[in-house]
């Protein structure tokens, strides 16, 4: 190996990049920017989940003392709020209700004299009273439901060791209101599928794109009669197909072959994950409208994988990403798309209950091909 | 590998516009020339690529920008096409002040580089640039046969760009610009990478092309071949330093060529 030859080409990629300062910003901001993401939105902790409580206990006063005592109050008490935010419910069925509209991850129910209950059976062992919280999950959101679970458990241990009464009360978690014996593939399935397709439908378009204009045939297009419009509908229409084709496959292979779990309709999985491939085409549309070289398209590449990757809610829920960083997560195309995946093939939902995800993906793609339109007419007359 | 059993130069030439051309509107100026520029000037950053470019190019002739690598030729065919708008002064096409959509139909743009989908067929690519020009499959393909027999890359129809000599994309690039039958053919270096014999047969086919009607403005540096253009405007540092035919210009500065004329009057403009 010559090292002069050697060196001569480091070189000439250096002055490549360092040519190129819309690059060579997005390069050096990107991986700042996901760092920053990472460890304000990650920081290992599910926080701040949504959880209904019924508490059907009236609390009872304790013989001779004549104390009013509520054990459930005080599991309740114990509850990290950090962790877990109440949101106390008059009846079972107001509770399993805001669950199943994922408005809460859980719901806790407190039988009636439950305090009562859990103090006679600690005296006596063998009385047949209820002493069991019943904690109704949605464990389609694997971690969610674990952190919950863990909560509620701390929270039980504390309450029974300050009142005396440990190991009385017991907690069953088997009766979940969605996701019945969903595992940790069926729950990151839909998301990672979505980002994959996400990923790739903008980095086949945007490559696409870079290559034409490189080549000069795209300025060839722009001096017939073709409008910006027509370029990038009849674009849209073609990735598309693609698109679809990939979400099809995708699909398929993880109900089909590897046997995910598809509580609602295939079909309308497929028009989630396809409207996902046409908003990220769209997407790339508009990367590769403003990206002059390949180097700038594969630096915008980073910013929008990796942010979307931490943000998206993918891994844990948006709802316990730090308030102020949350508005970036709902800026994040893919978040509606991970959402509406998950309804689907988790929760069975229908259309009537996420219409208004595809209609915010819908309207991202609207824009986005709109502004990659606007962005190409150059045009004018 | 190009063959040159394959290159037919004496190919019968493909026919210029049809009567079916878009009439000129009334209310548009400066009828009488194919294009006219006042004063263009277009600024890269510092570099100032066209300088006050004052053109008049009649309708009808084979028109010859020439001048040395960054002089600007491109630069005023771009702006011509619609692909930049001058930073000052104003372009005039066929009478219509451009960057305007409306004249796009009309002009028919080969670039400097290929700017063809290489991984399309020759066929392939002639097809798309006949539908964006609105032509019916009918007239495509028979613009296309003769078109392709012209440049000789019949037996080529079918392989895909990718897999032809660079020569032979430079005709397949020309025969896209010329399929909607354009009043005006703006050639960027039309003949790089093209063999002196397809040269002469190009230069046969812009004369009848001109006959039937169309202007040609062609961009090169060789000056040898400004002697087919029926008028010339030499251009320097985004100026245009001469403009007539080339029997003029050589007159003018009398030398015997236009290389050297070339030469006398860049040192004329150093001078001045």
């Amino acid at each position: 190996m010559n090292i002069k030859r050697t060196l001569a080409i480091t070189k000439k990629t250096f002055r490549g990049i360092w040519s190129d300062k819309a690059a060579l910003m997005l390069l050096l901001v990107t991986p700042a920017l996901s760092i920053v993401v990472f460890a304000f939105g990650f920081g290992g902790d599910v926080s701040h989940v949504r959880v209904a409580v019924v508490n059907q206990d009236e609390g009872y006063q304790i013989p001779p003392s004549r104390v009013r005592v509520s054990i459930s109050g005080a599991i309740l008490a114990n509850l990290d709020s950090e962790v877990v935010e109440v949101d106390e419910v008059a009846t079972e069925a107001e509770g399993v209700r805001l669950v199943e509209s994922a408005d809460a991850y859980g719901l806790i129910v407190f039988p009636k004299d439950f305090t009562r209950n859990v103090y006679e059976k600690s005296l006596d062992p063998s009385l047949s009273l209820d002493t069991t919280i019943r904690v109704k999950l949605d464990k389609t959101n694997v971690n969610v439901a674990g952190v919950i679970r863990e909560a509620i458990g701390d929270a039980l241990v504390g309450a029974s060791a300050s009142m005396g009464v440990e190991g009385t009360a017991t907690l069953d978690t088997s009766d979940p209101i969605y996701g019945k014996g969903a595992t940790m593939r069926d729950f990151f399935l839909p998301a990672i599928a979505t980002y994959i397709l996400y990923i790739e439908t903008f980095l086949m378009v945007v490559l696409a794109f870079v290559g034409q204009r490189i080549s000069g045939s795209l300025a060839r297009l722009q001096v017939t009669p073709l409008r910006p419009s027509e370029f990038v509908v009849g674009n849209a229409f073609a990735y598309s197909v693609l698109g679809l084709i990939q979400a099809a496959i995708m699909l398929t292979f993880s109900v089909y072959v590897f046997g995910i779990a598809c509580e609602g309709s295939m079909l309308l999985a497929f028009l989630v994950v396809g409207v996902l491939a046409v908003m990220s085409l769209s997407m790339g549309m508009v990367v590769s409208s403003l990206a002059r070289r390949s180097e700038q398209a594969m630096a915008s590449l980073s910013i929008v994988a990796l942010p979307s990757f931490l943000l998206c809610g993918m891994f844990w829920p948006v709802e316990a990403i730090p308030t102020w960083l949350r508005p970036l997560s709902y800026v994040v195309p893919n978040t509606y798309a991970i959402n509406a995946a998950r309804y689907v093939m988790l929760q069975g939902w229908g259309i009537g209950q996420i219409w208004l995800e595809l209609v915010v993906l819908f309207a991202f793609t609207v824009s986005f091909l709109a502004l990659s339109a606007f962005a190409l007419g150059r045009v004018r007359g | 590998m190009e063959k040159r059993s394959d290159i037919e130069t004496g190919a019968a030439l493909p026919s210029g516009p049809t009567k079916k051309q878009t009439p000129m509107r009334e209310t548009q100026v400066r009828e009488s020339y194919a294009v006219e520029t006042r004063d263009l000037t277009m600024l890269f950053g510092k570099f100032k690529a066209l300088d006050k470019l004052n053109l008049r190019i009649e309708r009808g002739i084979i028109y010859g920008l020439l001048g040395p690598n960054g002089a600007g030729k491109t630069t005023a065919v771009k702006i011509a096409c619609g692909l930049l708008t001058p930073t000052g002064g104003q372009a005039f096409v066929l009478g219509t002040k451009v960057p305007n959509r409306s004249i796009l139909p009309q002009i028919g743009y080969m670039p400097q580089e290929t700017a063809l989908y290489v991984e399309l067929s020759v066929h392939q690519n002639m097809e798309l640039f006949g539908e964006l020009y609105g032509l019916t499959p009918k007239k495509i393909a028979e613009k296309e046969d003769e078109l392709l027999r012209f440049v000789a890359l019949e037996k080529w129809k079918h392989s895909p760009v990718a897999n032809l000599s660079g020569g032979m994309r430079h005709r397949t690039s020309l025969a896209c610009s010329m399929i909607h039958e354009p009043r005006i053919l703006l050639l960027d270096e039309p003949t790089v990478g093209v063999d002196p014999e397809l040269r002469s047969a190009f230069w046969q086919y812009f004369t009848a092309l001109k006959q039937s009607g169309v202007t040609i403005i062609i961009t090169t540096h060789y000056m040898d071949e400004a002697q087919h253009c029926d008028k010339i405007g030499l251009v320097r540092q985004g100026r245009l330093i001469a403009d007539g035919t080339p029997l003029e210009i050589t007159k003018e500065t009398k030398t015997t060529n236009l290389e050297d004329a070339f030469l006398a009057l860049s040192r004329g403009q150093e001078t001045s």
